[in-house]
Order: structure tokens, then sequence, then C-alpha cells
């Protein structure tokens, strides 16, 4: 941390540096722990919950994996706001103050022959490894949140050896990307209300198939998501918000 | 289509997705129709839940327990329109804010977000959904997956003011609000594991006097209060708020606060009410007494204009406390109902006024410490007449709705024979009286001639004198949002009203 910029800021006015505060602290932190560990032992050892409900409504879900069927159905709305959360998790890296608060920006990738080769081979695997379980999320564990984080990971991994650049999130297809998901879960959730059904009320007959069509957007979407969270948001900011004067200077 | 109530959710995640795909451009027209839609739908829920009673929407076609139900009475429409009306006059604040900063070449206080503006309108829409999905969800999961929203959106607008102190104040504000969401986020796991449902009405017929049950409202209560920022953990809410741009500032103090306070008056009134010992509301009542004379001493020694309104802030929370020892009784509880949630909303018009008139001298000085003020009165009359007119909101004279929620809460404790918490209220109303004059006082001093002074746009100053007019005249309409607040109230009976003068 010696001589970066972040180290100099003050964390707070009056740092609880003392013992006293510290036992105290402590103290408090013990005293939570026991009385968490009393209360778990008191819960009744066998809790059915809401099991019985989803494996009875399972058949109507489109899906046979209860897991799936309870994210992308039962409890969909749960999982349309998880995906904003993950949409704001990005903007507020964006958000966050530029190099000059945080040190230098991320250093170029440094490729290796051995490195180079083995993501060439890897890569394609990958993308394969994530559309399988994009697929098998309606019959086992699985789907979008899965396979869009292999997806990812092939991303950095591409990067980081080199191969291909940076992605540039100004450009108005990366955005789409970025946003697909999101968007789609939404459209079908409003859609849906058109023929007078309810808020992510799904066809029984076609549930399986906007199932699939929600969750392969998704994937996408949260691969481009969890590629930028590792990018972080330094310098890539500035250039978004450059694309889009240059769209409006375009136009 | 009458399905209304799902519109004031829907509508602000599609703005808020369109406006990252389009440029700044297009930022007004989305924003405006989002909000003409917003208000339309609200609109239609309200006459539902007048004319029906409260609305129910089952998500999916799921019934709870196995899905999640959306649900409105009175007070969810009465919180809807409060961060309708306050939220979509900061927007207008906020476009004339954030034009008005990108003209400048940078100061030290105001000119680093310039390029961050364009984050503003997404996060700002965020915001918006995930208060309206808070205000009406009946699902205690799905509310924990809007506080998280809340928090996080609240945090990345914080950043955009850019800067050192900013970061820190963000951070701090991370950590705080992901500790209060994780707090709840273990009482819903406690409350699961012993009940084995997440509705909050299916809730409420199952839980006992268990240990895990207690638990799980003392971890949850603890969490929304360090979110609601009640002394004594109201630690992060000076910095984070004072340090935000102001509309963002605004935001915070006037909405984002009460959506936490919100869900505990439904979790405590409507949920534990069966299992809570008087006991439990005098400590949250105390707690609320102490951060009214916290906040206001702590409000008359700052130096800065947007720190002296945020530790106002801290002091206002406290009254939306007094409502909990009050509620108790049937015969006062419908008045100490009333008078807290009013508080609620004349505290969200009024603080938003007073923050966005604050960010007008700010953008207009390039600072904010309040012995260089002098003369504002003269520079910026309008901007000073709104923080003067909030001010009295916040004191609680008459018309204003600060004075009806005082009035309300006073009733319900002569009502009641505890006589000392309405000792507290004019004591805390004396207090914000020295510190708005405080400001009053500065703005009214002769004008130096050697002060530099940029024009801001008249937007701004014309956004926070509605707010502010808003807050003053509450008292005039009171009746309509207090009629509303009693459909489906936990309290039956008088309807609070007959108590006004």
């Amino acid at each position: 941390m010696q001589g970066h910029p972040a180290a100099n800021i003050p964390l707070s006015e009056g740092q609880p540096g003392g013992c006293s505060v510290r036992r105290l602290l402590a103290l408090f932190s013990w005293a939570l722990v026991l009385v968490l560990a009393w209360a778990a032992l008191s819960l009744p050892s066998h809790s059915p919950g809401l099991v019985d409900f989803v494996h009875a409504e399972l058949e109507h879900s489109g899906v046979v994996n209860p897991v799936t069927a309870v994210l992308l159905n039962f409890r969909s709305y749960d999982t349309l706001l998880e995906v904003g959360v993950l949409l704001l998790a990005v903007f507020g890296v964006w958000a966050l103050p530029r190099e000059r608060v945080w040190g230098a920006p991320l250093g170029a990738p440094v490729a290796g022959p051995v490195l180079h080769t083995f993501v060439r081979l890897l890569a394609p695997l990958m993308i394969v490894v994530g559309g399988y379980l994009l697929w098998i999320g309606a019959y086992a564990p699985g789907g979008a949140f899965q396979g869009g984080a292999v997806l990812a990971a092939m991303g950095v991994l591409v990067w980081l050896s080199d191969l291909a650049p940076l992605p540039r999130f100004s450009r108005w297809d990366m955005r789409m990307a970025l946003l697909l998901g999101f968007a789609t879960f939404l459209a079908v959730a409003g859609g849906v209300m058109v023929g007078g059904g309810r808020l992510l009320e799904y066809p029984r007959l076609w549930a399986g198939s906007v199932i699939l069509l929600i969750e392969t957007a998704l994937t996408v979407s949260i691969a481009c998501i969890l590629i930028l969270l590792f990018l972080g948001g330094v310098g890539e900011k500035r250039r978004a918000t450059e694309g889009v004067r240059e769209r409006e200077a375009k136009q | 289509m009458n399905a209304w109530i799902v519109w004031p959710v829907v509508v602000p995640l599609a703005a808020a997705t369109l406006s990252v795909l389009a440029g700044q451009r297009m930022a007004r027209v989305i924003i405006g129709s989002a909000t003409v839609a917003i208000v339309g739908a609200l609109a239609g829920l309200t006459l539902q839940v007048w004319q029906n009673g409260p609305q129910r929407h089952v998500i999916g076609g799921w019934e709870p327990p196995l899905g999640i139900q959306l649900y409105a009475d009175g007070l969810s429409v009465v919180m809807l329109w409060m961060s309708t009306v306050v939220g979509a006059l900061i927007g207008v604040y906020a476009l004339g804010y954030f034009a008005h900063d990108s003209g400048t070449t940078g100061t030290a206080a105001t000119g680093e977000h310039g390029d961050n503006s364009e984050l503003f309108w997404p996060l700002w829409l965020f915001l918006w959904a995930a208060l309206h999905a808070l205000f009406l969800s009946a699902d205690i999961f799905n509310l924990y997956v809007t506080l998280e929203l809340l928090g996080l959106a609240g945090v990345a607008l914080v950043n955009l003011a850019g800067g050192q102190l900013a970061l820190v104040a963000g951070m701090r504000y991370l950590l705080a609000s992901l500790l209060g969401s994780l707090a709840y986020f273990l009482g819903v796991a406690f409350l699961y594991a012993t009940c084995g449902v997440l509705d909050v009405r299916m809730l409420s017929t199952r839980v006992s006097a268990h240990p895990a049950v207690w638990l799980a409202i003392a971890v949850m209560t603890l969490g929304l209060l360090l979110k609601t920022a009640l002394f004594p953990l109201h630690f992060w809410l000076p910095p984070a708020h004072a340090n935000a741009p102001a509309p963002v500032s605004a935001l915070l103090s006037a909405l984002v606060v009460k959506a936490s306070f919100y869900l505990l008056l439904r979790l405590w009134f409507q949920v534990f009410s069966v299992v809570l010992p008087p006991v439990a509301g005098q400590v949250l009542g105390i707690l609320g007494v102490l951060a009214i004379l916290w906040g206001s001493v702590l409000a008359l020694r700052q130096q800065r204009l947007k720190l002296l309104v945020a530790y106002s802030t801290v002091a206002q929370i406290g009254y939306l406390f007094v409502l909990f020892p009050l509620a108790g009784g049937t015969a006062w509880g419908a008045a100490a109902w009333s008078g807290g949630t009013f508080h609620a909303l004349a505290h969200a018009c009024a603080k938003a006024a007073m923050f966005m008139a604050a960010g007008t001298m700010m953008a207009a000085l390039g600072h904010d410490h309040l012995h260089e003020l002098a003369g504002m009165g003269q520079r910026l009359p309008l901007s000073m007449f709104a923080f003067a007119l909030a001010g009295v909101s916040l004191m609680g004279l008459p018309p204003s709705g600060g004075f009806v929620a005082k009035w309300l809460l006073l009733d319900a404790a002569l009502a009641s024979g505890q006589w000392w918490w309405g000792a507290v209220l004019i004591v805390g109303g004396l207090l914000a009286a020295g510190y708005v004059f405080l400001v009053l006082r500065q703005a009214f001093a002769p004008l130096p001639a050697d002060v530099r002074y940029r024009p801001v746009p008249r937007v701004m100053e014309l956004a926070a004198l509605s707010l502010a007019l808003l807050a003053f005249l509450l008292g005039l309409m009171a009746i309509p949002p207090l009629t509303l607040l009693q459909i489906g109230a936990p309290f039956v009976g008088g309807l609070g009203t007959e108590a006004l003068p």
C-alpha cells in the first residue's frame, strides 16, 4: 500500500483504536455469537418450509428442476429485482472516482506462450460448458447464473492472456448485451399482462420456452456484468461517456 | 387493465433500462413519460384503494405461500405518493443541477461530477423503482431484495459527487447499509425456519413467543434502525447526506430513510404485534427522543449548511419513533399512527426542499460555509424563501404539514396520559427554530461586495420552492391523506382526524 493514494484517505475522524473499545466490541461479538447459537439450537429440528408447495406445483412450472422453478417461475419477481441489483453493482463501480483516488489503472495483461496456447484450447470448451449449464438448468443444477459465470471466466482469461482487447462498453451493441437479460425479463413480465394476465404470469403451455428465453438472455448479461466487475470502473466509465457524446455528435 | 399496482414498479425499471441505452438527449423524454405514467398508475391505484379497500396482486398467479404478493393499503398509497411527488420534483431539480454543473470547469466543491451526471438518471430511476417495490411488497424475502436495490442505488448516487470525502462517506454508507440489510436477512432466515412462510399476512398468524422469533425481531429491528439512522446508529448519515450531490442528498434524506422506517412500522404493527410487549415501543420512543435532542444540538453547532441540514434529518427521524410508544392503545392509537406517518410525509417535502435550496446556494457560491452565506436572501430570494418555508414545517408551525403531524402526536400523548412525549415535541420544535434561524440570520445580513457568484438555472429554485410550498400547505389538505391512512390500518376506530383543530 506504500505510496498508494488510497492509503491516504482518512477512514474516520475518530479511529476506534482504544483498547477498551476493542474489548467492548469483542465482548459484544461473543455475546452475539452465543445468542445466535442458542436461537439456532432452539429451532425445530425438522422444518419443511415451502418444499411441499413447490413439489405440488412443479409440473405446472415448465421445468423439472425445483430450484429453477422457484427462481424463474414461482419467485421470478425476486430474481428480476436481483438482476437489477447486479446491474446496480456495475453502475456503482462506474460511479466511483477515477484513477486519481484509486492509484494506477489496471496494468496491461502479460502474455506467455503457455498461457496463450492453453486459453486458445480452453475458450471454445468454456463456451460449450456455459451453454450446457444454461440448458441443463431446466432439469438439474445449472442455469443462467452458472452458465454466465463460466462465460465470464472465459472472457477474463481471454483478456488476461492478451488474445482479445478490452471490451468497450461504450459501444451500442455491448450496452445492449449488458442490459439484454434485464430488458428481456422485464418485457416478459409486463408483456404477459397484455392478455389480461398477472405480472410474470407465463402462459402455462409455454412456460418452459419462456424460461429458456429469459435464461438465455440472462446468461449473456450476467457474463457481461461479471466481466465488468472484474475490470472495475477504472477508465471504462470515461470511455462510456465519450461514446455517447460521439454518438450524439454524429446524429 | 385494472392491475395499476404493478406499474409504479415496472415503469421506472423500464425507464432505467432505456436511459442507459439512450444518451443524455433522450433522458428528458424518457423521464418525463415515465413520471406521467407513474402518476397515472398511482391515481388508478388510489381510486381502487379508496373505493374497494386494500388491493392485492398475486405475481405470476402463484398464491402465497408459494409465490409473492403485492399489497397496497392506505399506508402504501400515501408512501407511494410521497415518493412519486418528491422524487419527480427532485428529478426536475436535477435537470437544472447537472446542466449547470457540466457548464463549469470544475471547482473543488461542485465540478468533479461533470461526466458522471449521465449515470444519475438510471440510478435515480432504479432508486425510485426500489422504493415503490418496497412500499408494495408483502413478502419478507422480497422486501430484503428491495432493501438491497435501494441501498446499492443510494451508495452509487453518493459516489457521483466524486472526490475523497464522498468516497469515504459512500464507503461508510455502503458498510452500514449492508450490515443493516444482512441483519434483516438473518431475521428473515430465523422467521422462515420457525414459521415456514414468507408472506407477511401468513406470518402474522404464525409468530409465537419462540426464542428464534425473539431473535428475529431483535436483529431485523436493529438492522432497520441502522438503515433509518436512528440515534445512536446515525453515524453514517451526516457525511453521506452532506457530501452527496444536492439532488442525491434530497433523495436520501427525504425518501430513502423513510423506506426502512415504513418497513419497521409494517413489521411491528402487522407481524410482530402479537408477541411484542409494550415496553419495546417505549425503548424506540426513548431513542427517538434522544435523536431529536442530539440531532438538533449538533445541527446548531455545524459550520456547513449541508451538514446542518443533515443533522436536522437525524433529529427529525426521532419524531417518527415517538409513534411507537403512543400507538399501543386503541383509543389514541389511530392519532399516533396518523401523526407519525404524516410526519414522514411532511418531512419528506420539507427536507427535500431544504437540501435543494442548500444545493442551489452551493452551486451559486461554490461552497456552503454558513458564515459566508451573507446576502443570500438578496441573491437567491426564491431559494431562501423555500428554505424558510421548509423550516416552518420542521418547527411545526401552522399551517404546515409538520404542525398537523405534531398536533396528532401531541394529542395521542395527552390522551394516553404520557404527556412527557408531548413536551419533547415542543422542545424539538424550539431547537429546530434555532438552527433554521441560524441560516436565515446569515441570509438577511447585508450583501458583501466582493463575493463571486454564478447564476443558477431558474428551474432549480422553482423545484425547491414547489416542494417547500407543499410542505407549508400540507396542513390545509391533511384530510385526504389522513383518511387514506386509515384504510387497512391496524387501528380500527377513530379516524384520528377529529383531533385536528
